[in-house]
């Protein structure tokens, strides 16, 4: 007689909502448009991102702690759905012109989302792992799925650096595995806090391939090769999510494992701690060669790795609260620049910097929400990139990184200078024709784009409206679920 | 405790930021009486602050979490600035209503300044400084790209990436300052309970000092200052509101000297001798300057390295000075800033060789005297009270490096006579354009200044007594120097 597992699915509700819209996406795609898929997504985004308030501290869990509803992964997905709004927004427009128009790039989407999402819930290894193939698979089809060379060779860069990436974290993994006897993030975090010796190096070695798996996702230096490329290469609305919704989902793991079960495991602290410190190096002075705007936001993206990851090297009640907080910001701020992109680009190569000339006398309102997105990517207040920098750099100077501190803020200034440039060009006055799209603002992009920048803009002002939620020190004490 | 004194400072910080977004819905024929009708109000609570003798302090906690409170308070030191400020600006506004085609967004952006800077000298938590002290840049950098000549690019990135450089440096030692102290708050009350000793202090002191020095400017973080002023528009609307902007002084002088007494002591030499030579090395240049505004540009600098002179001596007569000195500065140099634009108005240029303005527009080459008198310390206008105070005061602490600043008075005498020389007097060069006298409001603008530097450079009480006690509590954390 076949046994129906007993499961609680009260916690998994926003992923089966997520799941629902991708579902429904792959079968009504034979009788629907596009466009109506998208509006249905949005419901569905939406309706899922009202069930995480609805399981708002009741700290839920299902298979045996494997899945968890924790404060942690309740805040994190609601980043996450905040990223898919936007780029749904987006896609509405802009689809057709990208030339992704048809219902399997929605689907694909959604099926992202669930992985992200079954990353952020992830209460152990396994379940991550497979939120991250999901994820991962999928991005890779978003990435290919225009039918042009410079998509395909994206994608393919894409598919197999990510591939290597995704074998070293599975090799990684299974060391873990291997040194302490379990998967589940509480029972690691148990052994590790009392550390049996012969078992050190493989834990080590293990937790050291797990950085190198996850550096592959989140982007850090060395292994953000792929990055400029397939962010360049794929259309902006798919840019959009693999610089946002992917990278919010892979940081989430990494805040699962390395500050939750990993926390007293060895070795990586001061390995991350040389990665950071090449990825803001290389990042930074990156961008600030790139002459086309989107290869820009690429190495940009690249640099607020960096950033994102010195939360990790603070304690994880101030290291987990300055991630969430930061986060969420990344994903307004960038999710909207690369929506201005998305509308006002002539060809999916997106614009030159020097196109930019005036672009306040044509469309002054994308211009100043450009401005205002570029100025809180800088972090300068009173927009909200500003806290978000300085509560990565309070976290790891508490914990003792004061010189990665100081090497985040002279690289800034590098920053400042990349941003500041096109920044500037807007509003200078130009009399040559117009080398943007003319027809490019349409109410849904202005919608997401009106979303990041009063995103940015009131948790500028007031950062106490997201930062008291997630600044409880008792929700990152207990990112492993004990 | 009033409560509506209370608020005054509130006020004053965001009326401007108020007028400048009212000015973004304002139609067109009401845009510069609007402005101006902010700025005088913004003034007028500003004065209204002077009449109930300084506010107190008012805090509220903005982001509890994090220990950041909106802390605020004008007295003393922070209310003279505020008021010059507020004058300088509305000033400002009179003169760029008038003289630039389509002045809207440059109305907006005085003001969005102004809210800026009168946050800078408000401001009684470090962070909230810090805040405010970005916020002023961005209008700053807006006017550039806007307004700017040929070269602002090169000018915009250098400006921002130094003062960038310089701030973001001190954000790090805002954190260390109140984590190794172990404060609860980012609030100056607090962080005074709480200091970093030892080598810590001395470290935190360089990080904060770097941003200042970039602000004051200091040699040889001075660089971005000429090409600033020099890419700026011609109208010198744009750079009052740089001349502003000045505030590494007046940041040194509240939040370093209180946080890092020890760390201030020790490295006086090394910075007293900084400054001279900054002082020195400026005027040096300045006089070989053929453009009018590289020339102020210089001569602010020169001033700048008195000012720093005197905070960093920590000599209470210097101080006092060196107060006074910033505060009458923005006024004497923002001034002159305005005449070399209304000079550029008429002969359209900004060289200094042009050769008797005097004969046709007496009035405009008059005035621009009396405010060069004041500019060099001529005995009677208010920058001589300043500039003799530093000089006494710091001659108490280090006579040869006060002696090698004193110089530079002389040296100023030779630039700014010279180049006054070449453009007023002398003869006029055959065909050139009939210069335009002064006409209607350019008189109030050139002469408002000059008014308030006769006045208090005669009768100086109102303003030190204004300052003594400020001063007096700062360098009181010094443990009785």
């Amino acid at each position: 007689m076949l046994q129906v597992p007993e499961a609680s699915l009260t916690p998994l509700l926003p992923i089966l909502l997520v799941l629902a819209g991708a579902i429904s996406s792959t079968l009504l795609g034979f009788w629907l448009s596009r466009r109506t898929l998208t509006l249905i997504n949005i419901g569905a985004v939406v309706a899922s991102a009202v069930s995480v308030g609805w399981l708002w501290n009741r700290d839920l869990s299902s298979f045996g702690g494997g899945l968890r509803a924790d404060h942690a992964a309740l805040l994190l997905g609601f980043v996450i759905l905040a990223g898919t709004l936007m780029t749904l927004l987006v896609t509405l427009d802009t689809a057709w012109r990208a030339r992704v128009s048809f219902p399997e790039f929605d689907a694909m989407l959604m099926y992202a989302v669930t992985g992200c999402l079954l990353i952020a819930f992830s209460g152990d290894l396994i379940v991550m792992l497979i939120g991250l193939e999901i994820m991962s698979l999928s991005s890779y089809v978003l990435a290919t799925l225009q039918g042009s060379r410079r998509a395909e060779e994206s994608g393919l860069k894409y598919f197999l650096l990510g591939a290597a990436g995704s074998a070293v974290l599975i090799y990684g993994l299974a060391f873990v595995y291997g040194a302490t006897g379990s998967l589940n993030y509480a029972a690691i975090a148990e052994k590790t806090s009392t550390l049996n010796p012969e078992n050190t190096g493989i834990l080590v070695g293990g937790a050291l391939l797990m950085l190198c798996g996850f550096g592959f996702k989140v982007a850090l230096a060395p292994f953000h090769q792929w990055t400029p490329d397939v962010y360049g290469g794929a259309p902006t609305s798919v840019s959009l999510f693999l610089s946002t919704v992917v990278k919010v989902a892979a940081f989430a793991g990494m805040l699962r494992v390395f500050s939750g079960a990993l926390e007293n495991a060895p070795g990586w602290h001061s390995v991350l701690a040389v990665l950071i410190a090449a990825t803001l190096i290389i990042g930074n002075l990156a961008a600030l060669r790139q002459t086309n705007f989107k290869r820009m936001l690429a190495y940009s993206a690249v640099a607020h790795t960096g950033f994102l990851g010195m939360a990790l090297l603070g304690t994880p009640a101030a290291g987990g609260a300055a991630l969430a907080y930061y986060l969420l910001v990344y994903t307004l701020m960038t999710a909207a620049a690369l929506a201005i992109v998305a509308a006002l680009q002539r060809s999916e190569d997106g614009f030159s910097v020097n196109d930019m000339r005036g672009l306040y006398y044509r469309h002054p309102g994308y211009a100043v929400a450009l401005a205002v997105c570029l100025a809180s990517l800088a972090g300068l207040p009173p927009f909200a990139g500003f806290f978000g920098k300085y509560l990565v750099f309070q976290a790891a100077f508490q914990n003792g990184y004061a010189w990665l501190s100081i090497l985040a803020a002279l690289t800034s200034v590098a920053a400042l200078v990349y941003y500041l440039r096109p920044g500037m060009l807007m509003f200078m006055p130009d009399r040559t024709p117009a080398r943007e799209y003319g027809l490019g603002q349409r109410v849904p992009t202005t919608l997401a784009v009106a979303l990041g920048v009063a995103g940015v803009t009131v948790l500028g002002l007031l950062p106490n409206l997201w930062y008291a939620f997630v600044a409880h020190p008792d929700i990152w004490g207990m990112l492993a679920g004990r | 405790m009033n409560s509506f004194t209370d608020w005054l400072p509130t006020l004053m910080i965001f009326l401007p930021l108020a007028g400048s977004l009212l000015l973004l819905v304002t139609p067109k024929t009401f845009r510069d009486e609007v402005a101006g009708f902010m700025a005088a109000l913004t003034l007028g609570a500003g004065l209204a602050i002077w009449r109930s003798g300084g506010s107190e302090l008012f805090r509220w906690d903005w982001i509890p979490p994090l220990g950041i409170t909106y802390s605020v308070q004008l007295g003393g030191v922070s209310l003279a600035l505020a008021l010059v400020t507020a004058l300088m600006s509305f000033i400002a506004i009179l003169y760029a209503a008038r003289r630039i085609p389509n002045p809207g967004p440059m109305l907006s952006l005085i003001l969005a300044m102004e809210t800026g800077l009168i946050g800078i000298f408000a401001a009684q938590d470090l962070m909230l400084f810090y805040v405010f002290f970005e916020d002023a840049l961005i209008p700053a950098l807006l006017m550039l790209a806007m307004y700017g000549k040929d070269g602002r690019m090169a000018a915009l990135v250098k400006f921002a990436a130094y003062t960038l450089f310089g701030s973001l440096l001190m954000l790090v030692s805002i954190i260390g300052v109140r984590y190794l102290g172990g404060s609860p708050s980012f609030a100056m009350t607090d962080l005074k309970q709480h200091l970093v000793t030892g080598s810590a202090q001395t470290w935190l002191y360089l990080g904060f000092l770097t941003a200042m020095a970039v602000k004051l400017p200091l040699w040889p973080l001075h660089a971005w200052l000429p090409d600033f002023h020099e890419q700026n528009h011609d109208s010198g609307v744009p750079d009052v509101m740089g001349t502003l902007y000045k505030v590494g002084g007046y940041g040194i002088f509240t939040f370093a000297i209180p946080l890092f007494p020890d760390a201030s002591l020790d490295l006086r030499p090394l910075l007293m001798g900084l400054a001279a030579f900054t002082a020195l090395y400026a005027a040096w240049i300045a006089f070989r300057q053929t453009n009018w505004k590289r020339l102020l540009a210089y001569a602010g600098l020169s001033h700048m390295g008195f000012v720093a002179l005197g905070v960093f001596s920590l000599n209470e007569t210097a101080v006092i000075g060196a107060m006074y000195l910033l505060a009458f500065q923005n006024l004497y140099t923002g001034a002159l800033f305005l005449s070399v634009g209304m000079l550029q108005e008429r002969i359209g240029s900004l060289e200094t060789r042009v050769g008797g303005v005097m004969t046709q527009a007496g009035a405009l080459s008059g005035l621009t005297m009396a405010l060069w008198f004041a500019s060099i310390a001529v005995p009677g206008l208010a920058g001589f009270i300043g500039e003799f105070s530093i000089l006494l005061g710091a001659y108490q602490v280090s006579p040869w490096l006060t002696f090698i600043a004193g110089i530079t008075t002389i040296a100023a005498a030779a630039y700014a006579l010279t180049a006054f020389q070449h453009t007023f007097w002398q003869a006029r060069p055959a065909g050139a354009v009939r210069v335009r006298d002064l006409v209607h409001t350019e008189w109030l603008i050139l002469a408002v200044p000059l008014g308030l530097l006769v006045l208090f450079g005669v009768y100086s009480t109102p303003a030190l007594n204004l300052m003594q006690p400020a001063v007096r509590a700062v360098l009181s954390a010094l443990g009785g120097n």
